[in-house]
Order: structure tokens, then sequence, then C-alpha cells
């Protein structure tokens, strides 16, 4: 028999679930109300995706997140993939040490790291622009990479890179023809996650910026301050179906590794 | 070889993490020059500046809001985990990809999301009136109850993976065992089933906790900016009050906090091993 606890709580949970999903349903909703206001519905309309297509400040914001998030998504990436495979050949104790500091950026509040790093540049007096805004964002995006690469390099069979090397291939002919195309699925799973999180990121790009580097989540915060338009909806929606897209291209089973893998160590 | 493979990670650790972090504690002893610089030397100051009434006000609200997300976040995503866990597989499977898709969309659209439901006249507006809890345009927003809203909302999901990571191997006859053993509904949870998910539940804390101190979008954009988290505070003083010693100083404490709220967790974790040993 069934308690009745049993199902409040069932419909709680669902209920919260649903919570997740309203905010996100009325940003796509609203992105489609022909209305210079978001909250009185005017009639269907998708003039704010072409008002959208015509801002040149957040189309200029959305090449500098793009061409950020490429090039320490890429860094991060190889940084992971190098890591993993040198950490396969410590010893446990020297394993131990060096992905403490692997993670280390997972704990310490993303805030300080922000504020760590601009402190460095201060010292250096090293301009803020592009180049220290990857260097932030590799900060934040190397160890989720590298969480994917060196789960996925543990579970490979390492019987099967030494087969290669028995059988004639040099070190670097048994990592490419071998090792490489076992790992393409975690590989592209960790460029996209680290892509997607240095494109979101709005914190470490706070203090990593500089003038002619406005991200598009900096350009939008700052355009919040101002109000909510339907234009900024329409941006909403449309990165909610970026979203829906590097889900479906990471799969289920890599995300279930990065997300329930934390709760288990 | 293996040095060479470790390098790039190894020297992006130790150059941008942990030398800026030893700069940053170093600096919060350091006074400040007439712009707001490093101007080097050893001083409290910084500290003693951080004890005013204003902030203090703002450590103590910070974590008073933390610890209240915290909770609300544990006990929702608890019954949320418990829910997916005693579905079916496959059940699990789209579950679960239901809570990673919000997990996953932007955080400032997340946040926004907000402002819509609660605009005056909105959609929330509108459901209240209907129903004769307001009448006419009720301002929801900013206030300290839509930042709170806007704060479970977004660590909500991050709460949820770990219990339920902790909760997804349980065999569920246990449950069922318990209670053909005479354990009622509550004694069924808390003394089964959330002795099983408390490791999930230690890490989902941490992972709530510490981060919400540090969250300086949601009071801005949500509150108004009127009541403050410590991560406004660290970028007002860097960027408004452009005073770095004392911001540097405010983020160790906030580093202070985390290793304190760790310790606090680990024992606790310790204390759970032990038991079950």
């Amino acid at each position: 028999m069934k308690h009745t606890l049993d199902t409040v709580t069932a419909w709680l949970a669902r209920g919260v679930i649903a919570f997740l999903y309203i905010p996100i349903v009325v940003v796509v909703v609203l992105s489609f109300n022909d209305s210079e206001v978001t909250y009185k519905w005017a009639g269907f309309s998708t003039r704010w995706y072409g008002e959208l297509s015509r801002n040149t400040e957040l189309l200029a914001a959305l090449r500098v997140s793009a061409e950020t998030a490429l090039i320490s998504a890429t860094l991060a990436t190889l940084c992971g993939l190098l890591a993993a495979m040198g950490m396969a050949r410590l010893r446990s104790r020297g394993k131990a040490v060096f992905s403490g500091g692997l993670f280390l950026p997972l704990i310490v509040p993303e805030i300080v790291l922000g504020v760590a790093l601009l402190s460095v540049f201060g010292a250096m007096s090293a301009d803020l622009g592009t180049q220290t805004l990857v260097l932030g964002h590799l900060v934040v995006t190397l160890p989720y990479a590298a969480l994917i690469v060196l789960g996925a390099y543990n579970a490979l069979d390492a019987s099967l890179e030494e087969a290669a090397t028995d059988l004639g291939c040099n070190a670097w002919q048994a990592f490419r023809r071998v090792t490489l195309p076992l790992l393409r699925q975690p590989l592209l799973a960790a460029w996209l996650l680290s892509f997607t999180i240095s494109f979101g990121n709005i914190v470490m790009s706070t203090f990593t910026n500089g003038v002619g580097s406005t991200t598009l989540p900096l350009r939008v915060y700052s355009m919040l301050k101002g109000g909510l338009t339907p234009e900024i909806n329409a941006l909403g929606t449309i990165l909610v179906l970026f979203t829906l897209l590097i889900i479906l291209g990471v799969g289920l089973r890599q995300m279930r590794r990065v997300l329930l893998g934390a709760g288990r160590s | 070889m293996t040095t060479l493979l470790l390098a790039p990670a190894g020297i992006t650790v130790a150059g941008l993490v942990l030398v800026p972090l030893l700069l940053v504690v170093r600096n919060s002893f350091a006074s400040a020059d007439a712009y707001g610089g490093i101007q080097g030397g050893w001083t409290l100051a910084n500290y003693q500046d951080l004890m005013d009434p204003v902030y203090l006000k703002v450590f103590s609200y910070s974590l008073g809001m933390a610890a209240l997300n915290t909770a609300v976040c544990l006990v929702l995503g608890y019954v949320v985990s418990y829910y997916l866990s005693s579905r079916s597989p496959q059940r699990q499977m789209l579950l679960l990809l239901l809570i990673i898709v919000p997990f996953w969309t932007d955080f400032l659209v997340r946040t926004f999301a907000w402002i819509n439901l609660l605009s005056p006249g909105g959609p929330v507006n509108s459901l209240t009136d209907a129903i004769g809890f307001t009448d006419g345009a009720t301002q929801w927003i900013p206030s300290q109850g839509a930042s709170f809203v806007g704060l479970v909302y977004a660590f909500l999901p991050t709460a949820i993976f770990p219990i339920y990571a902790s909760l997804r191997s349980v065999d569920h006859s246990l449950g069922e065992a318990a209670r053909d053993l005479g354990c009622g509904w509550w004694r069924v949870h808390t003394r089964v089933l959330l002795p099983i998910a408390r490791p999930g539940m230690l890490a989902a804390a941490l992972l709530t906790f510490i981060p919400t101190l540090g969250v300086f979008v949601i009071p801005v954009l949500l509150g108004g900016g009127r009541d403050q988290l410590v991560g406004n505070l660290i970028v007002t003083l860097y960027t408004e009050f452009r005073n770095q010693p004392m911001g540097a100083a405010a983020s160790v404490v906030l580093l202070l906090l985390m290793v304190a709220s760790m310790a606090v967790f680990g024992l606790a974790a310790r204390r759970l091993r032990r038991k079950s040993a």
C-alpha cells in the first residue's frame, strides 16, 4: 500500500521539475511578443529576432565570446588530455597531489579566482583584453575538461596501447592510431562542455575583460541593469536552443559522468 | 616525457591559480596608494576596515541567505532525488535529462527569466491578481524574496545531482523491507534512505553554500542591489571603490569561510564513515 506522503512527495518532485521549466518557457514565449514591454502580450511576432540581428554591440560581444570560448575550450581539452596521459604514469601519491591541484578551481569560489588573476595581471601591468580573458576562462574550464578526459582515459584498456607497440608502432603512432580514436567521443564532450562554460561565464569575465573584450554575458548584464526588453528574451531563446544542441552533442552518458561523478568521491 | 605531458596543466594551475591566490593573500595585508592600488607594506587595516557595521551586515546577511538557500536546496533536492531514484531506469534517464537542460541553460538567461515572471503586470502578478491575493500592479522585484527565489532556482539542479548520485544505486527493496518490518514512512526515510543519501547531501551542501556567497548578479538584478552578498561586496570594492587591498581582504575572508565550511563538512563526512564502519 502506498503511503499518502509518498504521493505528496511525488507531486512535490514533479512540481519542482515544472518549477525549473516555467521561467525558461516564459522567456521563449515572451520573445515572440510584439510589444515594447515584455509583460504586455500584443500578439505573435518575430520582430525582436530582427532587431537582435541588427544590434551591432551585441554581435560584437557575441564574437568576443565565441572566440574566447573557442580558444579556451581547445586549450582546456588539450591540457586535460595531456594531463590524463601524464597522470597515468605517476605513482598514486603524485597522482593525488596533481589531481588535487587540477580540481582546486572547482572548490575555490570563482570570484576569488577572478580577483586573484586580476592581481597577477595588475602586478605584471598586463593589458586586460582577449588574452587575459582566455587565461581566465582556461582556469574555469580546465577542471571540467580534465574530469571528462581523465575518466575516459582511465577507462581505456592500457594493453591496447601496449599491443600496438608490440606490433611495431612507436609511441606517437600508438597514440594517433589507437588512443586518439578511442577518445574521440569524450574529447568532443570535454570540448563542448568547456565551450558552453566559457560562453556563459560572467564572474571570471568581470575581472579579466578589458576595453574591447566585452563578452556577451557582460553586455547582456549591463543591458539588463537598464531593464529587460523582448530583444533580450529573443537572445535568451537562442541561448536555450544552443544549450539543447550542446546537450545532444555531448550525450547523456558524458553528462552523467561529469554531474554524478562529483557526488561519489 | 611524463613531465612534458603534465607541464601544460601544471603550469596553468600553478601560474593562474596558486600564485594568484598567494598574491591575493599578500595584497590583503598591503596598504593602498592614493588611487586604491597596491602600495606594499604590511598592515591589518584592511581587515579592520571590514569590521565596519556596514560590511558586517553584508557578511551576516550573506551567511543567512546562503544557509537558507542550502537548506531549501537540500530538502527539495532530496525529494526530487528520491522521486528520480524510485522510477524505472528508462524514466530515470528521461527525468535526469529534464534536470540537465535547465542546469546547463545560461546562468543569465535563468536569472532574467525571473524578471519576466515577477515584473509588475507579469505572469505571477496576473495570477495573484486573479486569485485576489494582490490588487493591481504589485512590485515583486526588486525584493529580497525575488533575490532568494533566484538563488534557489540557480542552485537547485546543482544540489540534485550529488544527492541523486548517492541514491540511485540504492536497492529500493530496502525501503520495502523496512516497511515490512514495521517502519512508518518517516522512519523509512530518516533511518534507511537519508543515511544512504548523506554523503551526497554533504556534497550538495558544499556546492551550494560557498558558491551562493560569491554570487553577485542575482542580488543586483532581482534584489535591486540593496541587500548585498559577499560577491557584490568584492565586485564593488574592486570596480567601484577601486580599493584593491580591501577587495583582497574581503576575498581572503571568503576563502577562509570556504576552508571553514569544508572542515565542518569534512568532519561530518568522517564521523559518517566511522559510524558506518
